[in-house]
């Protein structure tokens, strides 16, 4: 009797330690964890379509955008650029409307002319990078994130959105001539101002 | 005798006024004490760390603080000393250059614990819990930006080797994931070799000696760091390639900038230690004037500094000429 209450406890004893002990791979386990922290793709489309889009009609015209940075660049940074971080590099929301003067390797070169002003502007079709359309908007909040890869993760992921969905009709059917009309962003440094080469990220983009 | 208990209630009255004026001379006093702020940094032997500690220690007095620096000599224990000495010496708020994104953790901690908020800048420690905030250099952004200018330069094609910097720092890995986050996108751009050079200028030149053997055929090469780029750059010089391979570089170093001028290198990425530095201090100032709530991490812009805009810079800044 003693010895099968000892065998008993013997193989409880171990069944209980080898269930309390398991092993997992470590990448595995950080993958995970940072998983249920944050998903980038969803806050990026969530970001995209209740913030980034219902707020398109903010976005000032850029020939007005040019006008007022060539007149006082101050007052114009301060009222319609954003940034996540802090330093020189501002984002801003655009529109216009112009006509397709040629489309090359890396963008489509756009004039946009009116009675009194005549502007040239590029439609990146090609480099998609950078931070200029999760800030332009000044919706996102810094506060919102503990890790800095998480926010860089969101922009690659906006603009993976821009490359997938946004740019392959535009770029079959786009020609010589076109008139178009687009909504996007730009980046600008704030302390080397250089309005000759406006460079629009598209969200929305349309052949007239 | 019948006076006595009147005569004690009078002393005792009269010794619990003087004490609490004396009380209240002191709050006075510590009212008036200037709070002190401590400057501790990884290491003084570079200068973009003495530049970043002293800028900080200087906004902190304009702000009307004392301040003290602190010397870790990239050594972890000793950063523990200068915390534990910082706290006694009664230091109200540390702004700080950590040795070690992990190592540095528990110091953080410590002051917290003591009551002593920690502003970090330029390197990060790998807690969103332990510093009240952290001002860091975008290298991931400043590196996409570098990225897409080296596609440029390689029309999207040729072979390409990385040297990277410490392989245990954070900031190592962020300029190379956002390098790589645009590179990758070009399949005939490939990477032959990556290889760390520990973010040191003797070392980047034996590790390009050793590539240029293995890999003769190289169009150009990344590094984390401009004290890399330079001695990577040294050793195309000594091997009559320096024509031929375009070196990346990243940091905006006095003689980096100089070597973009004099088209020896092709790019780097402009970090400002002066802005990390101020921020640092100035949301020590806005920490002691009641500001409680504070982005865990604060990124501040990396800018491209290339051979068309690098007359716009001088090293670890803008070029104040050029300012606006």
């Amino acid at each position: 009797m003693k010895i099968s209450k000892y065998i008993i406890a013997f193989v409880v004893i171990v069944a209980v330690a080898y269930n309390a002990v398991y092993f997992k791979k470590l990448d595995e386990v950080k993958a995970s964890k940072a998983a249920k922290d944050f998903n980038a793709a969803q806050y990026a489309a969530t970001f995209w379509n209740t913030k980034l889009l219902p707020n398109l009609n903010k976005a000032i015209d850029v020939t007005r955008l040019s006008f007022m940075l060539s007149r006082d660049p101050q007052t114009a940074f301060e009222n319609y650029s954003h940034a996540l971080g802090i330093g020189n590099l501002r984002y801003f929301l655009v529109s216009g409307k112009g006509t397709v003067e040629s489309i090359n390797e890396n963008d489509v070169s756009v004039l946009i002319q009116t009675d009194s002003i005549k502007q040239k502007i590029t439609i990146a079709t090609e480099y998609i990078f950078g931070n200029a359309v999760r800030d332009a908007t000044g919706l996102i909040d810094i506060n919102e994130f503990n890790n800095t890869m998480d926010f860089n993760n969101v922009s690659a992921e906006i603009n993976k959105t821009i490359r997938e969905k946004v740019l392959p009709a535009f770029r079959q059917q786009v020609k010589k001539g076109n008139p178009i009309v687009f909504t996007g962003a730009i980046e600008l440094n704030k302390e080397h101002l250089d309005l000759s080469r406006i460079e629009v990220l598209p969200v929305e983009i349309k052949i007239l | 005798m019948k006076r006595l208990p009147a005569i004690k209630t009078i002393v005792v009255f009269m010794l619990i006024v003087g004490i609490a004026a004396f009380q209240g001379c002191k709050t006075v006093d510590s009212k008036n004490e200037k709070k002190k702020v401590a400057v501790i940094v990884s290491t003084l032997n570079n200068p973009w760390f003495v530049v970043l500690a002293q800028t900080a220690a200087a906004q902190a007095q304009s702000l009307g603080y004392e301040t003290k620096i602190f010397d870790s000599q990239n050594n972890t224990a000793l950063e523990a000393d200068n915390f534990e000495n910082a706290i006694a010496s009664g230091f109200n708020a540390i702004l700080f250059n950590p040795t070690d994104a992990d190592g540095s953790v528990t110091n953080v901690l410590k002051a917290k614990s003591a009551g002593v908020p920690v502003f970090c800048m330029d390197r990060e420690v790998n807690s969103t819990e332990a510093a009240t905030s952290q001002i860091l250099s975008d290298n991931y952004s400043g590196c996409v930006a570098i990225g897409k200018y080296f596609v440029e330069q390689m029309n999207k094609k040729g072979n390409y080797a990385e040297i990277l910097g410490l392989v245990g720092d954070n900031n190592t890995w962020n300029r190379s994931k956002g390098f790589h986050s645009v590179v990758n996108f070009y399949p005939a751009l490939k990477m032959v070799a990556q290889q760390s050079a520990d973010f040191d200028r003797n070392k980047a030149m034996e590790v390009m000696e050793s590539l240029l053997q293995a890999h003769p055929d190289i169009n150009a090469v990344f590094c984390g760091n401009d004290a890399m780029a330079s001695g990577a750059y040294q050793a195309l010089v000594a091997a009559g390639k320096a024509d031929e391979i375009k070196v990346f570089g990243f940091d905006g170093a006095e003689d980096v900038i100089k070597s973009i001028k004099d088209k020896k290198i092709a790019a780097t990425g402009m970090q400002f230690p002066k802005v990390m530095a101020q921020t640092a201090a100035n949301y020590a100032d806005d920490y002691f004037k009641g500001r409680k709530l504070f982005p865990k991490k604060m990124p501040v812009a990396v800018e491209l500094v290339t051979q068309e805009n690098v007359g716009d810079y001088t090293g670890y800044g803008k070029n104040d000429k050029a300012q606006k």
